[in-house]
């Protein structure tokens, strides 16, 4: 009984909007929001990035996340103030099967997560990006792949080749990183910085509305080599 | 009543003005009659249960670890003279949820004490390793789950391995059950009864919160943990674990209520949407009122209580093991031996059969834990121990033995 349908998320989504439309001779009321999902096994590091990207730093003692964390960050793209909001799930599977289902609802975009130093939890991938098939996300959601944890070059178990490889198959950019030791200090947030980039490059209305699938193929092709860190 | 709480925290250590020093003898006298009122209640033949249950719910709760030591088992019907083996290593990695736990256990350096040396933590996170794994290698019924983790370290730092573990695993058959199935489909029913209860309270702040659809996940992992997950003193995940202890499984989930509630204009305030009030309620204030939110809770219970709320918000009816087995496991209580005659047939069954159970732990290890739990009552400050002072001169024997 707690549970709203899905009508309802709707309407508020696109009263969102209606609050910030461009053309009316005030200043918008609220900036716009963007809802970003990131989701993959326990332990693989979404608390540690959505942490370096909204604080700008690692967090010293991360603590297993129960349910779904939530950060924000306000950015500005073009002149434009937006809210970025991360929904940082928990990854033991348990929790995805009947409590994240929730969020995933008018998400944005999507952050798939794995760690390059474990293989399992790029095995896991296809699971989780079948879990959101089924939360009837459209394709047209984009879609990123992370691997984290690259400043762990010894350990590595999970080749950029083959991570290319899967990412292409599912027509997503991938990103090697770490949340840790980035090679360039600000790798984490161009990384969540591309997906606010390619969400405000449709049109405003669009967020509402399911997104058109032209421009998102377009942008998923220009970043797919240059983003590559290849740390 | 204010200032005499503000003095209890403070421990009393510099004493301003006479009105403070009447109330805080007016606050030792209540509390030193509360330690006899227990001390009666685990001497009689049986157990007077009832008396330590009002205890535990009562101002102040169990007031020190030494007495909780002794009036949790009772709680929990768990007999410390005939505690199972401590937890062993044995093929703990072949259990299938040896990573997740271990992944768990690394990250919850937060739960213990922070002035503890590094050594000491890390002995004491090999034991909840340990005990988490043993009970769940004997209860394949039962599934762990992120955040049980910070259930079992409360206990572990209160009650030591051995004993944490047959309490932890009464607690996972009763209490935690529904959480512990494969899926958290009774879980997601638990969380189901929070709305109902806000309707009845605050029907405007339940509407703004449906509307906001900020759904009931905020108050998973208070549900789970007992709050051991959300609360960084751990003094105050002590009185609440008192409180829950003694009282119905559904308990959490009306303080959970009772939370919002008390927090209903920041509510009211925030903009009506998901993210805005998950974000609010998720962040749980640390200097929660939590003597009045346990008696408020405790009202709430027995007002509306489980039943009639599914009734009138027509929760789909589901089975919960937890709820079912409530009342069996209330009965258990009722037919406790003090401890003196527990001890006494753990003396006969030792010279019976001359199989003496291992009371005494090696001494490296057990030496550093029994440290650690010491360094805990520390932090607990002066009062404290003052009262594990004449904990101590119930039964020192019986704190000895437990390391
Ligand atoms: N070396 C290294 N360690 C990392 C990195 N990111 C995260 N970690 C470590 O990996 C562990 C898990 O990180 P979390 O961010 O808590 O993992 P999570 O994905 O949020 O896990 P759940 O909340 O259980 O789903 C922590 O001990 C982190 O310190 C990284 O980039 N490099
Ligand atoms: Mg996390």
């Amino acid at each position: 009984a707690s549970l709203p349908d899905r009508n309802m998320s709707e309407m508020e989504s696109s009263l969102e909007l209606t609050t910030s439309l461009p053309g009316s001779s005030l200043p918008p009321l609220r900036s716009r929001i963007f809802k970003i999902i990131v989701i993959g096994d326990s332990g693989v590091g979404k608390t540690c990035l959505t942490y370096r990207f909204c604080a700008g730093k690692f967090p010293e003692k991360t603590e297993a996340t129960i349910g779904v964390d939530f950060r924000e960050k306000v950015v500005e793209i073009d002149g434009e103030k937006i809210k970025i909001q991360l929904w940082d799930t928990a990854g033991q599977e348990r929790f995805r099967k009947s409590m994240v289902q929730h969020y995933y609802r008018n998400v944005h975009a999507v952050v798939f997560v794995y760690d390059v130093t474990n293989a399992s939890s790029f095995q896991s991938l296809p699971a989780w990006i079948e879990e959101c098939k089924q939360h009837s996300l459209g394709v047209e959601v984009p879609r990123i792949l992370v691997g984290n944890k690259c400043d762990l070059r010894d350990a590595v178990r999970v080749g950029t080749d083959l991570a290319q490889k899967f990412a292409d198959s599912h027509s997503m950019p991938l990103f090697e990183t770490s949340a840790k030791n980035p090679n360039d200090n600000d790798h984490v947030e161009a990384i969540f910085m591309t997906v606010a980039h390619k969400l405000k490059s449709q049109k405003p209305l669009v967020l509402s509305q399911p997104l058109g699938t032209e421009s998102t193929v377009q942008l998923q092709q220009e970043h797919k080599s240059a983003w590559v860190c290849g740390c | 009543m204010k200032k005499g709480k503000k003095h209890q925290q403070n421990t009393g250590s510099q004493v301003t003005g006479n009105g403070t020093v009447k109330k805080q003898g007016e606050h030792e006298s209540k509390k030193k009659q509360k330690l006899v009122e227990i001390h009666r209640a685990l001497n009689s033949d049986p157990v007077d249960i009832e008396t330590l249950r009002r205890a535990a719910v009562s101002e102040g709760g169990l007031v020190a670890d030494e007495i909780r030591r002794k009036v949790w088992p009772k709680l929990l019907s768990v007999n410390v003279y005939n505690l199972p083996p401590r937890p062993g290593k044995d093929v703990r990695e072949s259990h299938k949820d040896y990573n997740q736990v271990l992944l768990d256990v690394r990250r919850s350096m937060r739960r213990f004490p922070k002035g503890m040396r590094a050594e000491q933590r890390e002995v004491l996170q090999e034991q909840l390793t340990d005990i988490i794994l043993d009970v769940l290698k004997r209860n394949p019924q039962l599934h762990y789950y992120q955040g049980y983790h910070d259930i079992v370290v409360t206990f572990l730092l209160v009650v030591g391995e051995r004993m944490a573990a047959a309490m932890v695993d009464t607690l996972s058959n009763h209490h935690l059950r529904d959480f512990m199935d494969p899926t958290m489909d009774s879980t997601k029913h638990i969380l189901n009864y929070l709305m109902p209860i806000l309707e009845e309270v605050d029907p405007e702040l339940h509407d703004f919160m449906q509307r906001a659809e900020v759904g009931t996940i905020f108050a998973l992992s208070w549900l789970i943990t007992w709050y051991g997950h959300v609360l960084s003193d751990f003094r105050h995940v002590l009185r609440l674990y008192d409180f829950f202890l003694a009282s119905h499984p559904l308990m959490a989930i009306y303080f959970a209520a009772v939370i919002v509630l008390y927090r209903e204009k920041e509510v009211k305030s925030c903009d009506c949407d998901m993210a805005s009030v998950h974000h609010l309620l998720s962040q749980i204030p640390q200097n929660l009122p939590y003597e009045e939110l346990i008696s408020t809770a405790q009202e709430l219970f027995t007002r509306y209580p489980p039943v009639v709320l599914a009734k009138k918000a027509a929760l789909q009816p589901r089975e919960s093991i937890t709820i079912s087995s409530f009342k069996d496991f209330q009965m258990a209580t009722l037919q406790q031996r003090p401890d003196t005659v527990l001890r006494q047939q753990l003396r006969d069954r030792a010279s019976s059969d001359l199989a003496v159970p291992e009371e005494v732990a090696p001494a490296g290890t057990s030496q550093l834990v029994k440290m650690a739990v010491w360094g805990i009552s520390a932090t607990l400050g002066a009062a404290a121990l003052a009262v594990a002072q004449t904990a101590l001169d119930w039964a020192p024997e019986f704190l000895l033995q437990l390391f």
